[in-house]
């Protein structure tokens, strides 16, 4: 499709509207989007670990917290005012539950929860937060509009 | 841990003999010629999985078998939907079109295809290294590959940069088609390759 940038794991893509922003199969993983109406420019990150800190380390991209840190750097870059920037997410589903074995670490709770924190400490609202349940998601942004096209296998198609 | 060519060149006959077992099994569940690649090891950062299993959003039957014991893993069995509808449709000796998504008879019927693969694979894996190994109880997602895998991988929480894992593709006559997967946990790949004098 012409003009659809695609976003792979541990990834993040800037883009100018009349761009869209593509992620493919999002499981426990979350993609990150970021958008600002004035500019009509924005981005996405595939995280898929909370946070660097105490990690393996390797690629910034995928965590929570230094993932959205070179986003907002990338979208400052592009001229953008951090105050007029919004949010939105979608991810984080627990794809597989074994039976009689509570999951202990719910990762994709986990890195819901780490991406609201982080947003919150940049204070960027976060307008929708798609996220849980046990299904996957391809998730398409405008950066022009904003809206965020969810799609699943059999949980229906959504725009929010 | 450094791999060597050799060590690699082990990896590959782990793969050969477990998948070997396993595609055996299956080929007796269904009645049908199941055929095996020969198995490749990949040490690939997990952000180019999609490199081995195509397009991430296609909707494939994953089953995801944890391997415990002295040398723990994760075993992961995937059929394009298709595939698994037949698969089922020959085991439940049914005529009926079923609805993986929703029917839970169906369902079950597919885990018990992993839970037999995987134990034939893991009692292959463990004649071979003498080390004690189980399969756990089988878990099931019916929806895009790389939204269950990425949950497979991530489980622990934790993601080396580079994964390690055996990878053999399953083809049967007709229409069916799979991928196995075997990924040895951080210290297990040790063990077994010392089990085996390597």
């Amino acid at each position: 499709m012409n003009g659809v940038i695609s976003v792979g794991m541990a990834d993040y893509k800037t883009a100018r509207a009349p761009e869209l922003l593509l992620t493919a199969g999002l499981g426990s993983c979350i993609g990150i989007c970021i958008h600002d109406p004035f500019l009509k420019v924005g981005g996405m990150a595939h995280i898929m670990l909370p946070t660097a800190s105490g990690s393996l380390g390797g690629n910034p991209a995928k965590y929570a917290d230094t993932a959205l840190e070179l986003l907002l750097r990338e979208i400052a870059g592009m001229g953008s005012n951090k105050s007029r920037l919004r949010a939105k997410m979608a991810g984080g589903a627990q794809m597989f539950s074994f039976p009689g074995k509570p999951p202990v670490l719910k990762i994709g709770d986990r890195n819901a929860e780490a991406v609201k924190q982080e947003l919150q400490k940049h204070g960027i609202p976060l307008l929708v937060a798609d996220v849980g349940g046990s299904f996957g998601r391809t998730i398409y942004f405008d950066v022009g509009t904003g809206e965020l096209r969810i799609r699943t296998i059999n949980h229906g198609e959504k725009v929010v | 841990m450094e791999i060597t060519q050799f060590q690699l060149d082990a990896l590959r006959e782990i793969g050969n003999i477990g998948s070997g077992h396993a595609a055996t099994a299956l080929s007796t569940l269904l009645q049908r010629r199941i055929n095996m690649s020969v198995p490749e090891v990949w040490a690939v950062p997990f952000e180019q999985v999609s490199v081995i299993v195509g397009q991430l959003d296609m909707p494939q039957a994953t089953i995801y078998v944890k391997v415990e014991g002295e040398a723990p893993g994760k075993a992961v069995f995937f059929f394009p939907v298709e595939s698994a509808e037949i698969m089922v449709q020959t085991l439940l000796g049914s005529n009926e079109p079923l609805d993986l998504y929703t029917d839970e008879m169906a369902q079950s019927a597919l885990k018990e295809v992993g839970n037999i693969l995987v134990s034939s694979f893991v009692m292959a894996l463990t004649q071979f290294s003498g080390i004690p190994l189980h399969p756990s109880v089988p878990a099931l997602a019916v929806d895009m590959i790389g939204a269950s895998l990425d949950a497979i991988f991530l489980e622990e929480g934790t993601l080396d940069d580079t994964v390690l894992f055996i990878d053999t593709q399953l083809t049967g006559i007709p229409k069916i088609e799979g991928q196995f997967i075997f990924l040895p946990d951080e210290g297990s790949l040790k063990k077994l390759l010392g089990a085996m004098g390597l």
